[in-house]
């Protein structure tokens, strides 16, 4: 049986799980032992990327080209970008998806996701001694469609197969349910770095069911930080500092560590220190003024709350439990109006970090076929329609429909000898087609015939994944036709296509270019050496011994010039056996200096 | 209603009449799109319904057709798989609530309610005129930054309408509870297409009283 293993793909952190015997383990970095992988990725100007830490280490010094909070930007189009995504920074200037501007080149945001993932993948290979191949990616329950294919088309380029799309507030229920054996209502609130979800389920013998979620998919403790360091730092700076990508950076990273810090402490010191840029700022920070700061946001999660009970036709009182998820329920302030508005103290004794990928891994191991004895039953988020006649919003799946969830809908023509039908898809809860999401267009072919004539059955159908799939069928002839769907945000199976190869081509010119750079130091250490010691040891050269070492000399100098790093190892290695016997002699008088010179300090 | 064509097994070749594993391999098979719902979830064509013994049937159907339990299976299994659930999680969906439940029954004999049948039922006229001229009342003295007694009057007019709501599905459950298999009954038939337009009725008016409070509630 083929292992599959779980990966929560964070805004903030990014985490790998497996199924250990018959538990869900999260699998540590072998260094640090930390479980934890910053989702950031740094580009460097030689074309390397660094993930993880060290990228976090990298983006106050390079701001720009290190890419935090991926995630938001994920199905994105670019006039979903934010004046204020636009100060961190550079998009390429293109109508269309999210593309990142980093020197000189353009990445969407699954590739630099994908870059993530593969970081995760090596962790997981090296730790288990084994290829990985298959997984379970979480997403927030709120992700809608274009959300959820950037994320798998993530996965397909790290050379991932994606097995299933699992919603995170519903893997944290499966890490809860199965550890507590609880039964009936529970509620997850799940906010973490860059999104918020809440979920109600009903667990029932090992049936997890979720009735209804509702979210913010950019709402997180990403803006509390920001929200600080705007407040409390920034705001004390000239206006060109406020704008200026190192400053920001330096500033979001101190308001996050503050946060942090008055999770348990009343007060700390806020230090911001940019010496180059000639800022300094040091305050006091209570949580009260935190709190006092921040308040509206954590408030912002309490209407999607209400909406979900009343989609569930659920009261507070009818539940049995609450559990916090995310990285963001450590607040106090979150605890408090948490447990203010369902009126019950929430559970916090899962780790809010790990749970969620404890879950992935769990269902992972059902979806391998090894595990029987639960079920999850999930519903879309949002509903799924058509634009009509006037721009309204025509829903055919309502959202917390169970999935996998279909509905036929049947096409014809209104002029004759129409050769096709245009269908544009929308998500969202607006009545009109303008205000909702952008899924995708597509056009199905059709026979020339007097209008009317035609009838086309159309089925959308939501997957497991919680992505859409569409199919035609032609009712007068019975055929089934294809239909090409253009996502709205996202990218085309040729583009992923393309994409892979390149990263494939890149991955192996990558090795050719780092083995010659590692041939021609080597090579430079050598001749370096050679001519030093010819230089300063000449008198130990035996009769003909220059001659050959300067040849060896010249034909390494000579294939250094080239790209071809073999024969530069070869020719290094030749120079070397060719010193061997003089480089011995200066060894060995220099030993004796040694020596000689130890005898004269004992004297 | 009626699908006694036979169906063939994809993986062993028997004859079957759409049953969701074949009889003689036990291979996952591909319902027909046309079953109905009953049939689906294995009860009898009666329109009264036992809610309980409904939710453990879809459990029980789910943990046997869900596509996580055939994510190692043949291309085949997916496929029916995938299309078995959806169908199952629809027929769930339309048979658990009443409201769905009875304008099902009424398409399966054949009938349904116009989409864009708009008259105001008579028996409803004067509340709909009522609440409409409080809620326009209500709009104005927003736009104009009047203070109103809003929200409390609201919850007033909220809780009669969830009175009148409460009342109709009770006339809707005794309706259905009056059909009898496939017994011919004009007169139910006509008083369920009445209840089920009052009711698609008020359930609209319901939603702009929730709008007007929610808007109010934001501002």
């Amino acid at each position: 049986m083929e292992r599959i293993v779980g990966i929560d793909l964070g805004t903030t952190n990014s985490l790998i799980a497996f199924i250990d015997g018959d538990t869900p383990r999260v699998i540590p970095d072998p260094q640090t032992r930390d479980a934890l992988l910053p989702s950031v990725v740094s580009f460097l100007k030689d074309g390397r990327t660094i993930v993880g830490r060290h990228a976090q280490e990298l983006a106050t010094e390079q701001p720009l080209t290190t890419i935090q909070s991926v995630k938001r930007f994920m199905g994105l189009g670019m006039e979903h970008v934010t004046a204020d995504d636009h100060r961190r920074y550079r998009f390429a200037d293109r109508q269309g998806m999210v593309r990142f501007a980093l020197h000189g080149k353009q990445y969407t945001p699954p590739e630099v996701s994908a870059l993530i993932l593969r970081s995760l993948r090596e962790r997981a290979e090296a730790y288990l001694q084994e290829p990985i191949q298959k997984v379970v990616i979480t997403v927030p329950a709120y992700f809608n469609d274009s959300q959820r294919q950037a994320t798998k088309d993530a996965g397909k380029l790290a050379g991932l197969e994606v097995v299933r799309l699992l919603n995170e507030p519903t893997a944290a229920s499966l890490a809860y349910g199965l550890d507590k054996k609880e039964e009936g209502l529970i509620a997850v609130y799940d906010f973490g770095g860059g999104t918020f979800d809440i979920s109600l389920l009903r667990l029932h013998a090992g049936i997890f069911e979720v009735l209804s979620t509702n979210g913010d998919t950019r709402l997180g403790g990403d803006d509390i930080d920001q929200r600080l360091a705007e407040r409390f730092l920034l705001a004390d700076l000239p206006e060109a500092l406020q704008q200026d990508p190192r400053v920001l950076r330096s500033a979001h990273q101190v308001a996050e560590a503050a946060k942090r810090a008055l999770s348990t402490a009343e007060e700390t010191r806020l230090v911001l220190a940019v010496p180059d840029k000639d800022v300094y700022i040091t305050r006091i920070l209570t949580r009260r003024e935190m709190e006092e700061a921040t308040g509206d946001i954590v408030a912002r999660t309490l209407e999607p709350c209400h909406q979900a009970l009343q989609d569930a036709g659920l009261h507070p009182q009818d539940l049995e439990a609450v559990v916090l998820v995310g990285g963001s329920t450590r607040m106090p302030l979150v605890r408090r109006r948490v447990g203010e508005f369902f009126g019950r103290t929430p559970l916090a004794d899962l780790n809010p970090d790990e749970v969620v990928a404890l879950g992935a891994a769990v269902q992972a191991d059902t979806l391998s076929g090894r595990r029987r004895d639960m079920l999850l039953l999930d519903v879309v988020p949002l509903s799924l329609g058509i634009e009509t006649m006037g721009g309204v919003m025509s829903r055919l799946i309502e959202r917390n429909t169970t999935i996998p969830a279909s509905v036929k809908e049947m096409f014809t023509t209104a002029v004759d000898d129409q050769t096709a039908v245009d269908v544009h898809v929308l998500q969202g809860e607006r009545e009109l087609a303008g205000d909702c999401r952008s899924l995708a267009r597509f056009k199905i072919p059709i026979e020339p015939q007097p209008a009317g004539v035609p009838r086309v059955e159309v089925t959308f159908l939501i997957d497991a994944n919680g992505i859409l799939n569409v199919t035609a069928t032609d009712l007068r002839t019975g055929h089934e036709r294809s239909v090409e769907v253009k996502p709205s945000y996202g990218l085309t199976d040729e583009e992923i296509e393309k994409l892979l190869e390149e990263s494939i081509d890149f991955a192996e010119e990558d090795v050719t270019q780092r083995l010659l750079i590692e041939a021609r130091t080597e090579a430079d250490t050598v001749l370096h050496a050679t001519e030093k010691a010819l230089q300063q040891h000449a008198a130990l050269l035996a009769a003909g011994e220059q001659m050959c070492i300067l040849a060896a000399m010249r034909a390494l100098q000579e294939a250094k010039t080239g790209e071809d790093y073999n024969r530069i190892r070869d020719l290094t290695e030749a120079l070397s056996e060719a010193t061997t016997p003089f480089a011995q002699r200066i060894m060995d008088t220099s030993i004796q200096e040694v020596l000689g010179q130890k005898r004269l300090s004992e004297i | 209603m009626n699908h006694s064509d036979p169906v063939r097994c994809w993986r062993c070749a028997q004859a079957h009449e759409a049953a969701l594993f074949c009889p003689a391999c036990q291979a996952l098979q591909l319902l027909p799109s046309q079953v109905d719902y009953f049939s689906v979830l294995g009860i009898p064509h009666n329109p009264v319904v036992d809610e309980a013994d409904l939710t453990q049937r879809y459990y029980a159907l789910s943990r046997r057709l869900h596509p996580d339990l055939y994510q190692t299976g043949t291309a085949e299994e997916k496929e029916a798989s995938l299309k078995n659930t959806a169908l199952l999680n629809r027929a769930y969906r339309t048979l658990r609530d009443v409201l769905q439940r009875g304008q099902y029954w009424l398409e399966l004999h054949g009938e349904r309610l116009g989409k864009d049948n708009n008259r105001v039922p008579p028996e409803l006229a004067s509340l709909v005129f009522e609440v409409q001229e409080k809620l326009a009342e209500m709009r104005e003295a927003r736009a104009e930054d009047k203070e109103t007694a809003g929200q409390t009057e609201l919850a007033k007019i909220r809780s009669d309408l969830s009175e009148q709501m409460a009342g109709l599905r009770t006339a809707l459950v005794e309706n259905l509870a009056q059909w009898n298999g496939d017994r011919q009954a004009p007169n139910l038939l006509r008083d369920l297409k009445n209840l089920l337009s009052e009711i698609a009725y008020l359930r609209t008016l319901l939603r702009d009283v929730e709008k007007e409070s929610d808007t109010q509630w934001n501002a």
